[in-house]
């Protein structure tokens, strides 16, 4: 079905939050997914893919144990997410010309806005690579090389994260997103968690605005 | 101007900490850099045109008609349906599935297959969906006391009574108007880079403007059709008696986590006015037919003071003490005049001493009203691109962040949070209604779904985190460990380079007032008039005198916001 890029965005931050990211990660997963599904490539799905792997876990598990020497989460897996949100974080080590590298990353492409963010804080594009796949990104504009299989993978052994990057054949983004019945469900189902419940006592108390104005 | 000699200082922009009060920006008012009043002096100074290609409505008032505007670029088609709602039906909740009209801006001009798609889709509102060739998604009900006493009157070849128009201001109030891609409508990324839609919510005020004419044809239309049915013929409803409806609008909590979720384009909004106001501040000389402007505009402005009106208490207190601040206004403009050096910049440091806020704020916007060639062009900093402010800048240090969280949370960090008072509100979003509410987090068990809507308590817990870090330590640092202050994090680092991104007040505390909120809003849309219903919700007329589409070439299309001067 085609979505708005602002509802995939809307939905992606309830379904993050839901699936026990803080507020701030969330934000993040949002827009990112955003952007991925703003290039094309399956935003949704990876995210209800992420969101289903580490449903609920404590994020610490799955975050960089340090941000020294190559990036290892925990729990031997590691969320592309928080990751990604470090790198971010790290992108003036990039630009004194430090290659970020990272193990082990689940759903790796979800890492690539991060790169996105990062490229357009230092003024110059941001490679994202791992085995079969490498990105090029200034922020606006994404080049991807690699078969689609390695692209969407949804594990990497080894990311390295590096700027400036070369960007070969950049791809304007398009504004459209299809999106995957069954992936948009799930995420519906993450996000339902947000929701509360509506108590008797929560109508009694006015949470609402109670617009009635049949004048 | 070098010929006034004068030594003062050039005014500095307001202080956040005093424009970003809550009880500030809930005594906003309506400007040149409104958004009803961007479009409609776009619209003339472009010569649009409008027609109306299709009108399809039977005599029970159910049809479909299509309402175009055609700009120097691009066409708009207001796509409308009329619909027979049993008044049991008529609710303005969010949760409603009937209106009595449901209505689409489409990207163009529309082909009998994308009306047929719409009619499948549009009057199911959240129920249906559309494409990127929507740009938004409204419904309207009827103010069921005016509409039939229009009709009857029309059909009975009367004209309706003035005064109930006066009383009620609109025939058809919206109950949500959509954008931005919601219901799978165009983002607006899609259009935003069209000269017509870089103000914000043009698309919006656009399609509410369309409607208010559809809504006046709809109420001629039913009444020539009861007219025919009784064999007479209806009166056609005078331009005057017309021009003075608009089109209502309920605006409850939905809206009112707006401006804490747009941080940077909220700084742009009120930061786009406070430089108007700066400028004006600046000018060493009034020049006559300034001043003449002003002074005509003040007086219409203070009649449309006497025709606003509200029951609520915290309103009314304050139109009380406006009606006082017009009067004091007057007499100062009657003693000194405006001929003085800095004239404005006296004007405003005077109200600020003896005027309530309601009175200073409705000063402020007037006083950008002679100066159009030296503000408007701040209507095209309105916009946001949230993009480059978005990332955490991790390398900013601990030691940094400190200080920028009490400079811009000081009030917060000097507030008890234990205090049960301070946080006995909590914003969530309901299962049932999938909207935001405001519920109370002693007595419902609603906290662990509370929204990020607390940014003072949130910037507070934020520095009691990071007491202990050394200070030379990246932020990037401290994030890894705490992801639950990402939020917090970015939103001081946005209102460290968007000055006015955020409200310097405590949005949970038992004496939030969310209207405060939803005016501030509203009268950047333009609205005046505001009517707070309760705490919880505003009612408000958008486009009351307002020129329609085809009196536009020929009326103001600026300054219809105040009430014309009655002869003698």
């Amino acid at each position: 079905m085609s979505h708005s890029l602002n509802e995939i965005e809307a939905m992606s931050k309830r379904a993050a939050r839901g699936a026990g990211l803080a507020w701030g990660l969330a934000e993040e997963a949002a827009k990112g997914t955003r952007w991925l599904s703003a290039f094309s490539f399956p935003g949704v799905e990876l995210l209800a893919g992420l969101l289903t792997l580490n449903d609920r876990l404590p994020a610490v598990d799955f975050s960089p144990a340090t941000l020294e020497g190559c990036w290892k989460a925990p729990a031997g897996r590691m969320s592309s997410l928080i990751a990604g949100a470090a790198m971010s974080d790290c992108a003036m080590r990039m630009a004194a010309g430090q290659e970020i590298e990272m193990e082990n990353l689940c759903f790796p492409l979800l890492a690539v806005p991060f790169a996105g963010g990062a490229a357009l804080r230092l003024g110059q594009p941001v490679s994202v690579s791992w085995q079969g796949a490498q990105f090029a990104t200034d922020g606006q504009r994404l080049c991807a090389q690699g078969d689609r299989k390695a692209l969407l993978s949804d594990r990497a052994r080894r990311v390295i994260c590096a700027a400036p990057a070369e960007m070969q054949g950049p791809v304007a983004p398009v504004q459209r997103a299809e999106v995957s019945v069954q992936a948009w469900a799930q995420l519906a189902e993450f996000a339902r968690r947000t929701y509360a419940p509506a108590t008797e006592s929560s109508r009694l108390l006015g949470a609402g605005a109670d617009l009635d104005d049949n004048e | 101007m070098s010929d006034v000699q004068d030594t003062r200082e050039l005014p500095a922009l307001r202080d956040p900490s005093i424009v970003m009060r809550l009880s500030r920006l809930g005594c906003f008012h309506q400007s040149r850099l409104s958004f009803m009043r961007i479009l409609t002096r776009r619209m003339k100074r472009e010569n649009w045109r409008f027609d109306r290609p299709v009108i399809d409505i039977d005599a029970a008032g159910i049809g479909h008609a299509v309402y175009s505007a055609h700009g120097p670029d691009h066409s708009y088609s207001l796509v409308a349906f009329a619909h027979d709602l049993p008044a049991e039906q008529r609710s303005d909740r969010v949760i409603a599935e009937a209106w009595d009209c449901t209505f689409t801006l489409f990207d163009g001009i529309p082909t009998a297959e994308d009306i047929t798609r719409l009619a499948q889709n549009v009057p199911l509102q959240e129920a249906g969906r559309v494409t990127g060739a929507e740009l938004s998604v409204s419904r309207a009900n009827r103010s069921v006391r005016l509409w039939e006493h229009m009709v009857s009157s029309l059909a009975a070849g009367q004209q309706p009574d003035a005064d109930q128009i006066e009383a009620v201001g609109y025939l058809m109030r919206t109950t949500a108007v959509y954008g931005s891609g919601k219901l799978g409508a165009a983002d607006r990324e899609m259009i935003a880079e069209r000269a017509e839609f870089t103000a914000p919510f043009q698309v919006e005020m656009l399609s509410v403007y369309l409607t208010r004419a559809f809504v006046r044809d709809l109420v001629q239309h039913m009444a020539n059709a009861r007219a025919d049915g009784a064999g007479k013929t209806a009166a056609q409803l005078g331009p005057a008696l017309a021009r003075s409806l608009g089109i209502g609008n309920s605006t409850g909590l939905g809206m009112a986590p707006f401006l804490l979720n747009h941080p940077v384009l909220f700084s742009n909004w009120v930061s786009a006015r406070e430089q108007a106001l700066q400028r004006v501040r600046s000018l060493a000389v009034a020049r006559p037919a300034e001043i003449a402007c002003f002074q005509d505009l003040f007086a219409r402005n203070r009649l449309s003071v006497v025709n606003w009106r509200s029951e609520h208490g915290a309103q009314r207190e304050k139109l009380t003490a406006l009606t006082g601040d017009v009067a004091l206004i007057a007499k100062r403009l009657a003693d000194r005049g405006l001929a003085q050096p800095y004239p404005w910049d006296g004007l405003y440091r005077w109200s600020t001493k003896v005027l309530s806020v309601e009175g200073q704020e409705w000063l402020v916007s007037l006083m950008l009203e002679p100066y159009g060639d030296l503000v408007d062009d701040l209507a095209g900093e309105l916009s946001a691109d949230n993009t480059a402010t978005f990332r955490i800048a991790g390398a900013m240090t601990v030691a940094r962040l400190r200080e920028v969280l009490q400079q811009i949370y000081g009030w917060a960090l000097d507030t008890d949070w234990k205090l049960p008072a301070n946080t006995a509100r909590a914003w969530y979003v309901s299962e049932e209604k999938l909207e935001p509410r405001l519920g109370q987090r002693f007595e419902e068990p609603i906290e662990q779904y509370e929204q990020p809507l607390a940014p003072g308590r949130d910037a507070s817990q934020l520095f009691a985190a990071l007491a202990h870090w050394p200070g030379e330590t990246p932020i990037a640092e401290f994030l890894l460990r705490h992801p639950e202050h990402r939020h917090s994090v970015r939103r001081a680092q946005i209102a460290n380079r968007a000055p006015y991104a955020e409200i310097r007040d405590n949005t949970i505390s038992d004496t939030v007032l969310p209207i405060d909120m939803l005016r501030c809003k509203l009268a950047f849309f333009g609205a005046m008039h505001f009517d707070p219903r309760s705490d919880r919700w505003v009612r408000i007329c958008m486009y009351g005198n307002a020129p329609y589409p085809e009196e536009l070439s020929a009326r103001d299309g600026d300054f219809w916001v105040y009430p014309e001067q009655q002869e003698g």
